[in-house]
């Protein structure tokens, strides 16, 4: 009887680890000759600066930095061989449905703030209400405010300066009827200046909240 | 024998339970149509507008389905039909140095736009594909990635 339970014990056990096991994903079918063969196409940036891309693997590496210039790896051990330019109407045949769902780039506004203040400066208050706008315009479900300060004062003094900064904008936002759930606050304290600077130095540039509007 | 599968069922649960709680958001969805899926701890749940998306999901577009998404960043990523993408980190916390965006394409069409960790930490970017490794340096670009050959 006893053994019986054990066993039992261990055939729940065994199914419970079943449940609990960690999905796997299955990626690998059958082999097909090309499955897995990778393209990659460099693009212009949204503000038409063209970057550079490095593509690798045990063949290699490959760095691309034409707009429109083609890098392709057949499998992960042959080298990697680039192509020149690609006509935009062939990038269209192939990307076009992805381009067409990529989203439009978020905006980002800076907003700047007094001496060891919660209080706006003139220029920014402007700014403000077109962060405003910028919400209705995209219909945005996602905003991110993120609060920071300089570097003059202790750094706990800062992390809840920043904090009291991005709660001020937040209010503000919800006062406009933004739906305060989609609203998510953060703080920096002095850690993630814009404009570098050692330990103590008033930057009126630092002293700032960033709204991202998605 | 018992107590070996008690301990390592309680084991593996804990651990499991421990990666789920820790999943960070990673990104919110912005556009879909057609058939678009995530799979998030083995469920598949259907795509919807201003959806959040965690790190450790997989995306999945069917025949017909697209899907653009921003990353807490700012990386934008979009999917063209029958593709498969999966979030396998996000960290984004440079106040304490957490960065790292590793994006892993089955197979596809994408287009994507780096964000604030390339510009910050470019060697903290990685976005991965059965047969390659892509490093990113501020910049814009496509990927297709032939599928094994099975249609759906």
């Amino acid at each position: 009887m006893k053994r019986a339970a054990v066993k039992a014990t261990s055939w729940v056990m065994l199914l419970f680890l079943g449940a609990c096991a960690v999905p796997e994903v299955k990626t690998e079918a059958v082999p097909v000759p090309d499955a897995g063969r990778t393209q990659v196409v460099l693009m212009p940036d949204p503000d038409g600066k063209v970057g550079e891309v490095t593509v690798r693997n045990r063949g290699g590496s490959r760095k691309i930095n034409q707009a429109g210039q083609m890098a392709e790896a057949k499998d992960g051990t042959s080298a990697i061989s680039t192509q020149a330019p690609l006509a935009e109407g062939d990038i269209h045949k192939v990307f076009g449905a992805a381009l067409a769902a990529l989203p439009k780039k978020p905006v980002i506004f800076i907003l700047y703030f007094k001496t060891d203040s919660t209080e706006l400066t003139e220029a920014s208050q402007t700014t403000l209400s077109s962060v405003h706008a910028a919400i209705s315009d995209r219909q945005s479900q996602d905003i991110s405010v993120i609060g920071h300060t300089d570097r003059t004062g202790e750094k706990s003094y800062n992390v809840a300066l920043s904090r009291s900064r991005a709660l001020k904008i937040k209010k503000f936002l919800i006062s406009k009827s933004v739906n305060p759930s989609i609203i998510e606050v953060d703080y920096h304290g002095e850690a993630d200046p814009l404009i570098k600077t050692p330990d103590g130095v008033a930057e009126p540039r630092n002293r700032r909240v960033e709204v991202t509007v998605r | 024998m018992r107590y070996f599968f008690g301990v390592l069922c309680l084991i593996l649960c804990l651990g499991t339970n421990a990666v789920a709680a820790s999943n960070e958001e990673a990104a919110i969805v912005k556009n879909c149509s057609g058939t678009a899926f995530i799979v998030r701890q083995q469920r598949t749940l259907t795509v919807k507008k201003s959806e959040r998306i965690y790190s450790g999901d997989l995306l999945r577009t069917g025949r017909d389905g697209t899907l653009g998404i921003i990353f807490k960043d700012n990386t934008i990523l979009s999917l063209g039909p029958r593709s498969e993408l999966l979030i396998e980190e996000f960290h984004f916390d440079p106040s304490r140095g957490k960065l790292s965006i590793v994006t892993r394409m089955l197979k596809g069409t994408a287009a994507y736009v780096s964000g604030v960790i390339a510009r910050l930490s470019p060697q903290s970017v990685r976005f991965e594909t059965p047969s390659a490794t892509i490093g990113i340096r501020g910049t814009k670009f496509l990927v297709k990635v032939e599928d094994g050959g099975e249609e759906e």
